[in-house]
């Protein structure tokens, strides 16, 4: 009966509350390294909205596989990158997780309501090679607890 | 008596969950089928050929599961790749390289037109390379939306659109 139940709760918490996932690539280097392992918590934004800083899961088209990112924009922002230096609404961003920059560019952009801004915390990487950009508010599946 | 009829509820929890979890899975034979299709196409992109007749054998295999004028999209800045003859070209040229990496596909999901002629279908592909100098392996993931099409009671490959999940 006990193994029944803890089968059962084990499915619910890592099918629906925590998803366990493994890093692969550098893109969120030196925070997380290639295959470290880690658990998204899809319950994470049920009470609150996502917040600069966090570190989320951002799922394709399923739970599977997912995009492990770090959050730089909010809704209505504006965000552009200059020569590797974010700046928000005008102001740069300080980035202390950030420990190698090259030096990007990317032109203005404008958040719409539903839109984050999510890039990793790999810059010394060549930007063509490091999936960054907006991002719809329903595929942030959660918060990277661990 | 409290304790039997704790037990008697927690078992039937879990028989209420199992069966809603079934029924939310399960598939129809159209579906079943397709997803075996794309099971034989990924075991057909993964599995390495090197030499003149087999890689022509293998780019026509793989042809086979394309309709005769079929679009595959990639996204911005690339032109789209039209006709089955084109992406068998493409796949013949690109042998070589595709035997460095394995090409996955994950969070199947589909949906049948009225009639079940036509399906979209929405997919996650991992291609996963090694690399030769530092034996490093990398994984690009991306979003694809299909449509498949039943011509002569096979399912094939009409459409292959590259979404950009992050923009």
């Amino acid at each position: 009966m006990r193994i029944v139940v803890l089968a059962t709760l084990s499915f619910i918490i890592f099918k629906w509350v925590l998803i366990p996932l493994r890093a692969e690539g550098i893109s969120m280097e030196p925070t997380y390294q290639s295959g470290s392992l880690h658990l998204v918590n899809r319950l994470a934004y049920r009470y609150r909205k996502p917040a600069r800083g966090d570190i989320v899961g951002i799922k394709l088209a399923g739970p599977h596989v997912l995009y492990v990112k770090r959050i730089i924009g909010l809704p209505g922002e504006h965000l552009a990158i200059e020569r590797g230096q974010v700046y928000v609404n005008g102001a740069p961003l300080s980035e202390p997780y950030v420990k190698n920059r090259r030096d990007w560019d990317v032109a203005e952009v404008t958040l719409t309501a539903r839109e984050y801004y999510v890039i990793g915390d790999n810059r010394g990487m060549r930007a063509a090679d490091h999936d960054f950009g907006r991002v719809d508010v329903s595929r942030i599946l959660g918060r990277v607890i661990f | 008596m409290t304790r039997r009829f704790a037990v008697s509820a927690a078992i039937l929890v879990v028989l209420v969950a199992a069966g809603v979890f079934a029924w939310r899975t399960r598939e129809t034979p159209n579906e079943r089928e397709i997803r075996s299709r794309l099971d034989a196409l990924r075991n057909e992109v993964n599995t390495s050929t090197k030499d003149g007749i087999g890689v022509a054998l293998h780019a026509a295999q793989i042809g086979g599961y394309f309709t005769e004028d079929a679009i595959v999209e990639l996204g911005e800045g690339a032109a789209p790749i039209t006709g089955r003859e084109t992406i068998m070209g493409m796949v013949a040229r690109l042998q070589p390289r595709t035997a460095a990496f394995r090409m996955d596909l994950d969070d199947i999901t589909m949906e049948m037109t009225p009639g079940a002629t036509t399906a979209d279908v929405l997919l996650t592909a991992s291609f996963a390379r090694r690399s030769i100098s530092t034996g490093e392996e990398s994984l690009d993931a991306r979003e694809y939306a299909l449509v498949m099409t039943r011509t002569d009671g096979t399912w094939r490959i009409a459409r292959i659109t590259a979404i950009d999940t992050l923009r």
